[in-house]
Parts: C-alpha cells; structure tokens; sequence
C-alpha cells in the first residue's frame, strides 16, 4: 500500500487530494512555486517543498524536478490532479523508471487517448460509436473536398493534438471551407506545434455528456453514471449536473456499457471520462477519453457516495476497486458550479487579486471544494478557479433550489466572481426545465447578462446605513484618540491615524 | 454630522438624526429609518429595521472611505464622500480627460490578435486587443473614441503585466 504520496498540483484539487490522503492514513507532500508559498494546499500538506518560479513550466510543469522532490521526501506515489502533468505520458514513464508510482494510466494508454486520431480509430475497433468524419490526418486540400461531400456539411475541422477548443472551426458554407482548414492548421501549429487536422460531422444541438470510469489490474472496469456538461461558454464547462436531464434509463444502461467497452479497449487502468457528444435525436458518439480526474468528478461521488480519489490511490497500490458495478447506484441529484475569479459582466475577463472577506455556504447537501482564504491573493500564473460549489437534493429541483440558496450564501469580496452569472442560471427557465444543450450560454447570453438589482431598495439603504455607522463610528475614535493618548507612544498614535485617515 | 455616501451609480445625502444606545434614525435621502443597529463581529453589522433582519458585511476597500460592502442580495462598492474626496474626485476627472489612454493587463499573458492597425479610427468599445491569460481569452476595447496612436506588441507576444500594448489617441 502507497504510504506518502507527493500531490503534483496545486489550488483545490492539491487539497481536495490531501483530504482522501488524510482519511487514508497516508501521509501528504505539496509542492509549490514562487507564487504559492501561502497557498492552501502548502499549508495543509504533511511535507511541502519548493519547486521552483511562478510560471507553470518552471515548476508545476518541471517533471523532473517534482521526481526529484518525490526521491528526496520518500513519497512513494506522485497524484498529478488534473492539467499541468496529468496526461503526460513521458511524466508517467519518468516516474515508473524512478520507482515512484504514477497515480494514474498507464502510459501507453495516456498515449492512445491522447492522439485524437488513434483514439478513435481504437473506439471503432472496438465498436464504440464515433462521429462521421476521417479516420486519418488530412493535409491536402482534395482530400479534405472528397471526405466532407461524403459527410456532408455542416463539419467541424479539429486540431489533432488539441484541446480546449483551440484549433476548432466550424463549416456551414462549402465556400469557407479552404480558409477554415488553413485557419485550423495555423492555429493547431501555434498552439501545439503540429499543423495535423481532421474532419468530423458537425453534431447539432449537441449535448456533452460524459462517463466516469474506474478500472484496476484485477481485471474489472466499472462506471460510475453520466455527468452532465453542456452549460459551457468558450468550450470551456461552467455548471455539471448528474443524473443528465436528458438520458433515458435505456439509453445510459446503453452508454454505460460503451464507456466500459472503451477503457478496455486501451487496457485502461485507473480513474478516467469517457466523453459522448449525444445529438438532439439521443445518439451518442465517442469524442474523447480524459485519463485523469476530471474537475466535476465531486457530482460523481456525491450520487454514489464514493471517493474516487480513494479508489484511484487503491488502484495505484494495486488492489482491486472497493466495489462491484451492481452495488453502486445514482442516489438523487447533484450540481456542480465552477467559482472562478472574473467579472461576467466585462467579458468574463480575469480578475486575479487580493481576497478581503469570504464567507463560504453549508448546510446540507452543500459542498465547497476551494483553496482560497481572507488575505490571499489570487496568483496571476495559472487558472482563475476560486472553487467549486457542489450541492446536493432527493431530485433535480431540490438541488437547484439548493444551489440557489449556496450562491445567495457565497460572498467573496475583493475580486470579481462568476457567483451571480451562475445564480441567473439556476433561475433561467430553459435551464430549471432541463430543456438546455451546449448553446445554452451563447443563445441565453443576452438574458443572462441582465443586470437589474434584486431586493428592494431597503437592502441599499441599509447598506449605505451600515457603511455611514462605520465611518462615523470609525471617525469619533479617532478624534477621542487625540484628545487622550497625547501623553502615551506618539509613534503608535500617529501609526494608528494613519491607517484610518485619508492619504 | 451629514454626508454623501456613492453606492455604485447614485449618490445618497446621510445623516445620524438621533442616536440612544442601539437604536438610532438615519435619514437617506430624506426617509427616515429607525433602526437597531449593532456590530456583531468585526466588520458585521446586524440591523433590525421594523422587524426585517439585514446581516450587512462592511470590507475595508482600498481607501479609508471606501467600503465592499455585502447585503443579502448584493455585494456593493461604497464610497463616503467629504469635501476633500470630491476635491480629489474632479481633479481625477481632468486628469483621465487630458491623457492618452494605455491599454494594458493586470496579468502576464500572450497577444492573441489585434484586430486594429496604427492610424485606425476606434469607437469606444471596439475591440483592441485580444489576450490570453489565466487559461482565458480576453477582449480589451478601446475606452475613448480615438485613433490608434501606437501599438508596442505583435501577435504571439508574451506580455508582462501593465506593460503597456496599445495607446488609443
């Protein structure tokens, strides 16, 4: 059994895999850059080390240094959370050759998954249901011609190496499809330096749903259900919800088994997604496997009440998952709400900065899965994610309620938040109906950019009163102070009126 | 003692009426509140106003009159004005009017695309700049109606944070 595990991450889920770490008895090692030496995880963490500067590749991204860390601290396992070194199948080897176990696939399956083109000619092969469109790169422009008058348009041209929806275009009109290739190849270039590009049916009103898997060396590959994505903005998932709205029971028993059927077509070992796009007739077509955690994994062990973080470090230790696929079942219902550091309503840009005052949300059925604290400051070097906000209820309306009442709660000041973007969400018909598929956000923006004040105007009244109270209050002890501590530490005095007075 | 007190767009005249203990009249903009105010903990203040409950969290902001602050529904930016932030106020007025504007990011980044060329006639909001940063595309737009005056980067740049990438005339 794995005795200290090095966590390769940072943010909420170095924490959130410290947590299960802790319950386990194992003990923890956090790693951190310039940026984050009072980061939460640092705190929290048995053992923590230093890895290098803020910028992700010289530290989060420096494998052979965490390795290096790894020897130094006895960490016998390394978790690499989700991005930075998660689906890096070099890490992976590097980490086997140093005799550290590698919390996760192995890598020739990390590989597999990865080239976008192998993975879905190995999910044909396995007679996982794919979207129409090429099974091999295209490069020139007669080929690209052939396949889409077989397909048929609208397609999707993709990036092979991407992700992220960089290197993605979208063709309705024959005309835009030589510039679109060109874009996509350029793009694809820049970004991932491999102009490699392929050719899929463009799904309409497509839904995103994936399936959780776990699969370890005893030969038993389980799923864990759907989870719900497709309330995205940018390709980029905001709110995650299981059981799906949308799935019929025949359906997910359907989508379930191919979910299964393609981890074990890679021999996959470990916790991974199956990812589906389903179209508005329910068809389903494999789009992708992540071979990591993912970030909405938390809706997941809500409903089945396990903690996959668990299971993936039982794996890792070579022990077989803690249950069978028939005693596991999707107990009410749970959503996910990413709380990231940007103001919705100025284009959602970033807003990295000081944390002045947080007050998180409880009761029942209410999960916070975060990192951030009064008196930290968001760094400006890697993702705006503040937290995760998970809520729980017996069906889909108590946990919109729920979730509505947890965003009422959540105050963070000091930064902008996504809070009430998602609060209108929760409250947006299309959405509580679960009536929604990816275009949600682009085809509700302008409703959800509504910003009229809620409340009366008591609330603002109040709030100037309270403020005002403050002020004067805060002014009469200045004044008394003159008048009494003329005679004490004129060194404090001064200190202290400098504080409250004007600049 | 009378003041202005600015709550994002409006600006309320305050004043403390009367005041025994923990009750005390506020008057905003000329309505009388009768209140039982009281900080239960530091930066909280609990008020009871006919009954209704209002938990009010009062943050510092960055100068000593300036307040966060968050009611039930609404997280608010406050500013207490006297005499001399009014002074300040216009002052900052004539200053943002007679500069050139910089656009700039409060984060390091890369250039993502710059949709405008130098001499280019820009409206307030056209799109400037493109960047990328913390995982995010970001539009920046010009604040002012203007030309183009100056454009330090090209695309694909990495930039440091408030360097300065277009200046808008």
């Amino acid at each position: 059994m794995i005795k200290k595990v090095l966590i390769a991450n940072r943010g909420e889920i170095a924490v959130r895999v410290i947590r299960s770490c802790r319950e386990m008895g194992i003990l923890s090692v956090a790693v951190y850059s310039d940026a984050d030496r009072r980061a939460l995880h640092v705190r929290y963490a048995d053992e923590a080390y230093h890895i290098g500067p803020s910028p992700s590749r010289e530290s989060y991204l420096n494998g052979d240094r965490i390795i290096e860390v790894a020897l130094r601290a006895g960490a016998d396992a390394i978790h690499p959370g989700y991005g930075f070194l998660s689906e890096n199948a070099e890490f992976a080897r590097k980490c086997a050759a140093a005799g550290i176990t590698f919390i996760g696939p192995d890598p020739d399956a990390i590989n597999q998954m990865g080239d976008k083109i192998t993975a879905r000619q190995t999910m044909i092969a396995a007679g996982v249901p794919v979207v129409p469109g090429t099974q091999q790169k295209v490069s020139d422009m007669e080929t690209v011609r052939k396949i889409v008058d077989e397909i048929g348009l609208p397609v999707i041209i993709k990036a092979s190496a991407g992700g992220g929806g960089k290197g993605m275009r979208l063709v309705r009109r024959p005309e835009d499809l030589i510039s679109a290739v060109k874009m996509a190849q350029s793009e694809a270039l820049s970004a991932f330096g491999d102009d490699t590009v392929y050719i899929e049916k463009y799904v309409e009103s497509p839904h995103h749903i994936e399936f959780q898997i776990l699969a370890d060396r005893h030969g038993n590959t389980v799923h864990l259900f759907e989870r719900e994505c497709s309330i995205q903005r940018r390709h980029q998932k905001v709110i995650e919800e299981t059981p799906s709205p949308f799935l019929t029971p025949e359906l997910r028993e359907e989508m379930g088994k191919a979910a299964v059927a393609a981890a074990k077509a890679v021999n996959y070992v470990g916790a991974g997604t199956i990812e589906f796009l389903v179209d508005g007739n329910r068809n389903f077509y494999f789009l992708e496997m992540n071979t990591r955690l993912q970030v909405e994994h938390p809706i997941t062990e809500r409903v089945t009440g396990i903690d996959l973080v668990k299971e993936q470090i039982r794996i890792a230790s070579g022990l077989p998952i803690s249950f069978k696929q028939d005693e596991i079942a999707q107990h009410g219902h749970a959503i996910e709400c990413r709380i990231l550091a940007e103001d919705p309503f100025n284009n959602f840009m970033p807003s990295p900065g000081l944390i002045r005052h947080i007050s998180e949300p409880n009761g029942l059925g209410v999960r916070t899965d975060g990192y951030a604290y009064e008196g930290y400051e968001i760094p400006i070097y890697y993702d705006p994610m503040i937290s995760k906000l998970i809520t729980w209820g017996r069906d889909r309306t108590e946990a919109i309620n729920r979730m509505k009442r947890a965003l009422f709660e959540y105050k963070i000041t000091g930064v902008k938040t996504s809070i009430r973007f998602l609060e209108r969400i929760m409250d947006n018909h299309d959405f509580r109906m679960g009536n929604y598929n990816t275009h949600f956000i682009p085809e509700h923006l302008d409703e959800l950019m509504d910003i009229h004040p809620r409340g009366s105007k008591v609330f603002e009244d109040m709030a100037i009163i309270a403020a005002y109270f403050d002020f004067i209050t805060k002014m009469e002890k200045v004044a008394m102070s003159d008048f009494t501590v003329t005679h004490s530490d004129n060194w404090k005095t001064y200190g202290l009126k400098r504080s409250l007075l004007p600049y | 003692m009378g003041l202005e007190v600015r709550i994002g767009d409006r600006i309320a005249d305050v004043k403390l009426v009367r005041r025994d203990e923990n009750v005390a009249v506020f008057e905003v903009d000329g309505v009388e509140y009768e209140v039982d105010i009281a900080q239960v903990e530091n930066g909280v203040y609990s008020i009871i106003h006919n009954g209704k409950s209002f938990n009010i969290e009062i943050i510092p902001g960055d100068g000593p009159k300036n307040y966060y602050v968050n009611t039930f529904y609404n997280s608010h930016e406050v500013e207490i004005i006297d005499a001399q932030s009014r002074y300040q106020r216009s002052r900052k007025a004539l200053d943002d009017h007679a500069a050139d504007k910089i656009i700039s990011t409060p984060m390091p980044g890369r250039v993502v695309k710059i949709p405008v060329n130098e001499g280019d006639t820009v409206t307030k909001g056209t799109t400037v700049i493109v960047i990328s940063a913390m995982k995010m595309e970001s539009e920046y737009k010009s604040p002012v109606d203007g030309v183009v005056k100056k454009i330090y980067v090209n695309e694909g740049d990495n930039i440091n944070a408030n360097q300065p990438l277009v200046e808008i005339e």
